[in-house]
């Protein structure tokens, strides 16, 4: 069967009628057996070759479409917008079908207007990644990014990500970063922003209000608050988790309040926390280490698995999450034990996600602390994760450091609500 | 003149097209949640303008869920499911009763809606079959194409602003059922539209009930473009529809023609543009009419050579001037003055004079007018112009909805090449030859149904086709399973006379309070010959049964009480001397007005007999 180029116009005829279409590109999943036809309606078709007859083969036209560049205006409190690869904003090439990723401030102004009088937006892209993907390489330059946009003037940085591992990258940049000059505000969306439907705009809406009007300097994640289109939440970056495969308002922060909300509609700020103030002078510690690991702990979890996480030559630090308190099984006890005594480093959170561990209400938690295994509190175990690489990368003491509130990734209270 | 379908008919599958949820279910609770939907400033442009108005404005959209018959993926908060095996077969069965082409992939596309109706702000469809026959009084009627997709969310409220959408409807699969453009005639088309509304519910594919079937009528007359008419539910005004259309469409090629003799082109609107003439009536603040009207601001458009032609109509309802009012409440106003109907306004004189000289009107020029801000007001006269245009060349493509008298009103401009893309949330689907070969159903008898619906039941066959026809086959059904001493023809009675003409107002039926009436019958509570009466009340004054029994003081009667009855009614036909051998008749007549429905017509004539006898022997 001749091979008919992409995009070319074909006229084929079905039984007694003749149809006109455009041939669309097979994606990697689909088979080279069939063609798909769009149809002059808009439908793509998927016909077997063979099946139908083709009359007129016209080759393909080079698209002369040039990608929207509008001059656009926008005023106001300069802040950046770094794209990392997460598709925060696309378009739709009807005549392809393909979704396009729109990553240039026009075509952020052209999805969001009502940025044009909130901030003078600028945007660069820094990485090209689905957040699955990232690496701790990819952290050091992100933070890299920040640092220096603060030191040439910005007033905060939002950084468009994939939503998968948000919470980690907001994490390490809450500690790569000390006394940033501004908020640097990590936005997503979990429904795709070329549907009318997305949570993009409105999150990249309240993610630039915020970065541009809050004067509150942190690290922070901006999703929806609920299933409404409202309210954005701003949540500390060390404080907050995804918690939903799919629903707009997957991310929520645990043990805490979000620190902020963001009407999009009436475009203000409403504060659950003490703004914080800026401090100087702002550093950056941007080494993350690869020698840190997080072992999730679970009834009949395998000797050799922990003989092998539990080892020095690998790791210098182990986050456990432990079940309800901060427990583990007696089993692990022994692998433990040798490990902190060749002078590596245990720290211990919960898989409860909510709550605070405490070592010293059961007999299982008071062995573990007279082992030198040491007390996370109310830290989220990725947060405690990424803490770790970030100790070791920068040289710092994992003993003093990890317990100690650096970032604010521990709460000393938890309220009732 | 050309007429073309679009039947969209609801698959009966127990469960959604992309999800598990059962549309029938009991909702025990319900939520709703607020959205907006957001399309970038540079694409508003290719959608209509009122719908680019809207969303400009921030349509504000609440969404009603509830809880067994909608879920994360109505709510678009989850990815859709595989797509229910069981509509894909049935797509393929009508495809194949159609002698169609059936496609060898199907691949799922988004079709862009913003108006609210879909969650995700685009509706889900693929084609199935392509290129299919129908056969219809000899001739073969082409069958353009076979598609699956969802049906979309049902509209509850509309205000300033805002909408309202109730989910459970969101995600029924449809088939949606293309005909070509045909010349037949307005009743052959009804008929064409009855004889395959038919033919698919007799496949035992799709479901029953008020509002599973809808179609789109197109109406194009030569030399215009296909005009899309929407909503039209009942059979019956089809006909009416195309022959209104027909007349409508030819009436503006009438008015295209006298724009022409009038020397008017393309070029007489180029360079015409909303002008503000608020100083006009700002200086005439103490005239009534302006009093009424004009808060701070009026804007005019001149319309050239259209002096007359807004009132211009050849079957009532069918003028420009409404199609340009109905434009402008798009837009939030109330109406738009035209020049034609200016003077019942009472504006007087020099007002209309320095209209006229701001907007430089000559001979054969007429003018818009609107009250209300600039921005909306702008917009609107710009939509207008372009309408004003159009009619330069005649009837153009738009889509209108039908109204219950068979008139149709203006909708929104007809759109471009859908704006689709593919789902890729869906991988392609494969149709093998197997599944081609497998999948068939056939096209049934209708007559032959008819009788044996007939037979089987018990019932004359004018009553079961109509039954057949009606939404009403399973409540039929199921009540002469669930009810079996009431008699067919008393059930079937009750739909052919009482719930299919009220359901032609378009009032929901509550099943749940005619299944009371059917119990109470069933109990003997209630007479045979009441139960037609109460229903008719019941729908009537919108009452429940417990209400309608008691406001129509339907008690039944004891036997007793009839005799008592009975012997005042003969005692009184004697003591008038009537003659013996109209005795039974008289008081038949007079014992059966006072007791009809509320005691058997048998009881009362054997309990008459009874009593005449007895009077007879003494």
């Amino acid at each position: 069967m001749e091979k008919i180029q992409e995009f070319s116009r074909i006229k084929f005829r079905i039984k007694d009628a003749v149809y006109e279409g455009i041939v669309m590109p097979r994606t990697l999943y689909e088979d080279e057996d069939h063609f798909t036809v769009k149809l002059n309606n808009g439908y793509n078709i998927g016909v077997e070759k063979g099946k139908i007859e083709i009359l007129e083969i016209e080759p393909p036209k080079v698209s002369s479409e040039q990608p929207y560049e509008k001059g656009f205006e926008s005023t106001g409190p300069k802040i950046l917008i770094l794209g990392t690869g997460g598709t925060i904003s696309s378009k739709v090439d009807y005549r392809t079908g393909a979704v396009k990723p729109a990553f240039t401030a026009s075509q952020i102004v052209d999805m969001v207007p009502e940025l044009k009088n909130l901030a003078s937006i600028s945007v660069k892209t820094i990485m090209n990644e689905l957040s699955e993907n990232m690496q701790p390489s990819n952290w050091t330059l992100m933070a890299r990014e920040v640092y220096n946009a603060f030191k040439d003037g910005y007033e905060g940085v939002v950084i468009a990500h994939g939503t998968d591992t948000m919470h980690y990258s907001a994490s390490a940049l809450s500690f790569a970063i000390e006394n940033p000059s501004g908020p640097v505000v990590f936005v997503g969306s979990q429904r795709s922003s070329d549907r009318p439907s997305s949570d993009a705009a409105t999150n990249l809406l309240g993610a630039a209000i915020f970065a541009a009007k809050s004067h509150s300097p942190g690290v922070y994640v901006a999703m929806h608050a609920s299933m409404d289109d409202d309210i954005i939440a701003i949540h500390k970056g060390v404080k907050v988790r995804k918690n939903h495969t799919s629903r707009r308002d997957a991310f929520k922060s645990i043990n805490a309040k979000p620190f902020a909300h963001v009407d999009v509609k009436n475009l203000q700020i409403k504060f659950s926390e003490k703004k914080t103030e800026v401090e100087e002078p702002m550093n950056i510690y941007e080494k993350f280490s690869e020698r840190a690991a997080l072992l999730r702990f679970y009834p009949g979890i395998s000797e050799k698995l922990l003989s092998s996480i539990f080892n020095k030559e690998l790791f210098d630090a182990i986050t456990i999450e432990g079940t309800g308190l901060g427990h583990v099984s007696r089993k692990a006890f022994p692998y433990i034990k040798d490990y902190i005594n060749k002078g590596g480093f245990v720290g211990m959170t919960s898989q409860c996600i909510w709550g605070s561990v405490r070592l010293t209400v059961y007999e299982t938690g008071r062995d573990l602390l007279s082992m030198g295994v040491i007390p996370l509190e109310d830290m989220l175990s990725e947060v405690a994760l990424v803490k770790s690489m970030w100790v070791i990368g920068n040289g710092l003491d994992l003993k003093a450091t990890m317990p100690k509130n650096l970032r604010g990734e521990i709460s000393e209270r938890r309220e009732a609500l | 003149m050309k007429v073309g379908f679009e039947i969209h008919i609801q698959v009966n599958s127990r469960r959604k097209l992309f999800c598990n949820c059962n549309p029938k279910d009991d909702d025990s609770s319900q939520l709703e949640f607020r959205r907006r939907l957001r399309v970038s400033t540079s694409e508003l442009g290719e959608i209509d303008p009122a719908a680019a108005f809207e969303i400009k404005k921030g349509l504000n959209i609440v969404y009603v869920s509830g809880d067994k018959t909608s879920c994360l993926v109505e709510a678009d908060e989850e990815p859709p499911h595989e797509p229910d095996p069981y509509s894909v077969e049935a797509a393929i069965k009508v495809s194949n009763m159609l002698n169609s082409f059936i496609v060898d992939e199907i691949h799922f596309m988004r079709k862009i809606v913003v108006d609210g109706s879909n969650t995700s702000g685009f509706q889900r469809t693929a084609i199935i079959g392509l290129n299919g026959s129908y056969a219809f009084r000899g001739k073969n009627v082409r069958i353009q194409t076979i598609c699956l997709e969802e049906d979309a969310a049902r509209l509850l409220e509309k205000g300033e602003g805002y909408v309202k959408y109730e989910l459970k409807r969101l995600g029924i699969p449809l088939l949606e059922i293309t005909t070509e453009p045909l010349e037949i005639s307005p009743e052959e088309a009804k008929a064409l539209a009855e004889s395959l509304g038919r033919t698919l519910k007799l496949t035992g594919l799709f479901a029953r009930g008020l509002g599973t079937i809808r179609q789109d009528v197109n109406v194009s007359v030569e030399g215009g473009g296909i005009v899309e008419v929407k909503g039209v539910q009942k059979l019956e005004q089809i006909q009416k529809v195309i022959e209104f259309e027909e007349k409508r469409q030819k009436m503006l090629l009438e008015v295209a023609a006298k724009l022409k003799e009038r020397g008017i082109s393309e070029e007489s609107f180029a360079d015409l543009k909303p002008i503000e003439v608020s100083d006009v009536f700002k200086n005439h603040s103490n005239i009534l009419s302006v009093k009424r009207f004009f808060k701070d601001y009026a804007f005019a458009l001149k319309a050239p050579g259209l002096k007359g032609l807004f009132s211009y109509e050849t079957v009532p309802d069918s003028r420009l001037g409404l199609d340009l009012a109905d434009i402008c409440r798009l837009f939030g106003f109330k109406g738009i003055i035209h020049s034609d109907e200016i003077s019942k306004y009472d504006f007087g004189q020099d007002i209309l004079k320095e209209l006229e000289n701001k907007l430089e009107i000559s001979e054969n020029d007429g003018f818009v007018l609107v009250f209300g801000d600039k921005e909306k007001a702008v917009l609107c006269l710009q939509m207008v112009k372009e309408r004003l245009k159009m009619a330069l060349k005649g009837p153009v493509a738009e889509t209108r909805y039908a109204t219950e008298k068979g008139t149709t009103r203006y909708l929104r401009p007809r759109p471009g090449a859908s704006r689709m893309y593919p789902e890729t949330d869906i991988p392609t689907i494969r149709i093998t030859q197997e599944m081609k070969d497998k999948y068939m159903v056939e096209i049934k008898s209708w007559e032959k149904a008819v009788e044996e619906f007939s037979s089987r039941h018990l019932i004359n066959k004018e009553m079961a086709e109509q039954i057949l026809d009606s939404e009403f086959t399973d409540f039929f059904e199921n009540a002469v399973e669930n009810y079996k001493n009431v008699p067919p023809t008393l059930l079937a009675s009750l739909i052919v006379q009482v719930f299919i003409p009220y359901q032609n107002s378009g009032k929901v039926i509550e099943y749940d309070e005619f299944l009371k009436l059917l119990d109470a019958f069933s109990k003997g509570n209630i007479a045979k010959e009441a139960v037609i009466d109460v229903a008719r009340y019941m729908l009537e004054k919108g009452v429940n049964l417990e209400s309608a029994l008691k406001e129509m003081n339907i008690e039944k009667l004891s036997l007793e009480e009839l005799r008592k009855i009975i012997k005042e009614k003969i005692d009184e036909a004697l003591q008038e001397n009537v003659e013996p051998s109209k005795l039974y008749g008289t008081v038949m007549g007079r014992v059966m007005s006072l007791v009809r429905g509320k005691i058997e017509g048998k009881i009362v004539n054997e309990e008459v007999k009874k009593a005449l006898e007895n009077i007879n022997k003494a």
